[in-house]
């Protein structure tokens, strides 16, 4: 047949990215067919320059990795000349290599997608799953594209973000087998245009990985602090601001003094006393004399 | 990088200010965007998940909690089994090929090296599993052989004191039974004083009976000739012409054989000389 669905996709990075990132771009690279890879793109540019890149290429679609800090990974999905586009924060990247991950497919088969009901409920999950169906989704007679249908991408919406997976349709009845990659998308905004724009969308659910850093170091050192303050308030209670008690003129009231003994000094030592047994108090020896009398008796 | 807003968003007349979700921009902007191809260009599937046979739960998405790995992951698995149960049927309705022939041979989007790789893993995986496996039934069998061992061995014990103790008895005179050549065990047990005296059931006290059992019946080991009441009474082997020596002599005294005292053989010899 004719290949009418004229959609291209252009998926490249920042610099700045670490292996992780790379062999996943890699891995989508080779998962679809209708894509175009492109070089590291410098960090002095702005984003609105990736349309012209995208434009030079002729791709009118777009994936953006964007590596901030070597550890936090955003990812750009874009429509470009006119946009919508939306960010994401990409969590937990497992790529094609991972030896867990069993299954196979042909290099460029056409993928069935798979959507969670909870993408029909929202508008903003409306417009994702769109731009999603048309990102991912190989075109019918695509020249690189082979003709089965032997594998499924699922999304699906837990916990306030978007999983993303990929299984091997080994069998009709069913049964999959994973082939990775495997990545989590945390969304942060919607913008109308591409790379700019209003925003249409600001995910209220979203906490920036700083932020989310920033809360664990308070949270340590709010600790830290209270066990302080304990001990600050402790040793105030210790020190104690001791209370000065007015004499009582009546306490002296019934005291009453012995009487004064006469001092004796004596000028010569007294007569050592004698030792007086304790009869009744059985001495250790003694008591070892009787054991052998009652024997010999 | 700096995404600027360009202000509040103007939506064909209707302002788009946080906080953001303006749903009417969202949809004309999705209206907007949205493709109109044939369902086979696109292939996508929205549904809920294939009813799991197994689950407590409702079948009711919000209860998959997100921290458990393994439930989370069985939702994904279920929602894409139900994505390809539904889309296959269609498919092959309008003709789209979804198994590959055997025949078919084209590049996989995991190199060969690669597969080799995981199979390999796999396979140690369960060789380990295996050899785990087999210790421990070893281990489990030696125990168990060496349990029954211990017992044949104190079965034959048993076995060889049973034999003696009724040798013992038999020789003795307890039991003249020879029961226990043919392996029958007898369990009554006489007492010392002989058979002719049977004892009814009761026998020897209880004390006794079990000292027997644990002791055998050893005694004294020689005592077995003793002058008892019986054989002081038993006179049948008295002959009174011996004992008052009124017989006949045996053939006539062995005069001719008796021989000559010391004193009358040496003078025969010095007589002889």
């Amino acid at each position: 047949g004719k290949w009418k669905n004229k959609e291209r996709v252009l998926i490249f990075s920042s610099r700045g990215i670490n292996f992780r990132t790379r062999h996943l771009m890699q891995d989508l690279r080779t998962l679809m067919p209708h894509s175009k890879a492109d070089t590291k793109m410098d960090r002095k540019d702005q984003l609105f320059v990736i349309n012209e890149v995208c434009e030079m290429k002729n791709c009118n679609k777009c994936i953006f990795f964007e590596a901030k800090k070597k550890q936090d990974l955003y990812m750009w999905l874009s429509n470009t000349p006119q946009g919508p586009s939306a960010k994401f924060l990409v969590q937990n990247v497992h790529t094609l290599a991972e030896l867990k991950m069993t299954g196979n497919c042909l290099r460029g088969s056409r993928p069935l997608l798979s959507f969670d009901p909870t993408f029909d409920k929202e508008p903003h999950y409306a417009l994702l799953k769109e731009l999603f169906i048309q990102i991912f989704s190989t075109p019918q007679y695509h020249p690189k594209s082979q003709p089965f249908v032997d594998h499924v991408f699922t999304f699906t919406v837990t916990d306030e973000r978007i999983w993303f997976r990929n299984y091997q349709i080994i069998e009709e009845d069913a049964s999959l087998v994973e082939i990775g990659p495997r990545f989590v998308l945390n969304l942060i905004k919607i913008f109308q245009g591409s790379f700019g724009g209003p925003t249409l969308y600001e995910n209220p659910h979203y906490q920036s990985p700083n932020m989310h850093r920033r809360l664990i170091r308070l949270s340590v050192a709010a600790k830290f602090r209270e066990k302080q303050q304990v001990k600050e308030v402790q040793k105030i209670k210790k020190k104690g601001s001791k209370v000065l008690i007015e004499e009582d003129p009546t306490e002296v009231v019934f005291e009453t003094p012995a009487e004064e003994k006469p001092v004796e000094i004596q000028l010569v030592k007294p007569e050592s006393k004698p030792i007086v047994k304790d009869k009744k108090k059985p001495r250790k020896i003694q008591r070892k004399k009787q054991k052998k009398l009652f024997r010999t008796e | 990088m700096s995404h600027r807003d360009a202000g509040p968003a103007q939506f064909w007349g209707q302002a788009c200010a946080p906080p953001y979700p303006c749903k009417d921009g969202l949809k004309q902007c999705l209206s907007e965007f949205k493709q109109q191809l044939a369902w086979v260009e696109r292939l996508d599937v929205t549904s809920g998940q294939v009813a799991d046979p197994v689950s407590q739960s409702a079948s009711d998405k919000d209860a998959v909690d997100p921290e458990n790995d393994f439930q989370r992951e069985m939702s994904f698995y279920r929602q894409a089994q139900a994505a390809v149960l539904e889309a296959l049927p269609r498919l092959r309705k309008l003709q789209v090929p979804t198994r590959r022939p055997d025949d078919y041979f084209a590049e996989m989007a995991k190199s060969d090296q690669q597969m080799q790789k995981i199979r390999q893993k796999l396979k140690s995986k369960q060789e380990a599993m295996e050899r785990s496996e087999k210790a421990k039934q070893l281990r489990a069998m030696r125990k168990y052989g060496k349990k029954v061992q211990t017992e044949i061995l104190q079965r034959r014990q048993k076995e060889k004191k049973n034999m003696l103790n009724a040798v013992k008895k038999y020789q003795k005179g307890l039991s003249d039974k020879l029961d226990f050549l043919d392996e029958e065990q007898t369990s009554s047990q006489g007492n010392k004083k002989g058979s002719a005296n049977q004892r009814i059931k009761k026998g020897p006290n209880a004390k006794r009976r079990y000292k027997n059992q644990k002791f055998g019946f050893g005694g004294k080991k020689k005592g077995s000739k003793w002058n008892t009441k019986e054989s002081f009474n038993d006179v049948s082997s008295f002959r009174s012409k011996v004992a008052h020596n009124k017989g006949p002599g045996k053939g006539g005294k062995k005069a001719l054989n008796k021989r000559p005292g010391k004193r009358a053989r040496q003078k025969m010899k010095s007589r002889a000389r």
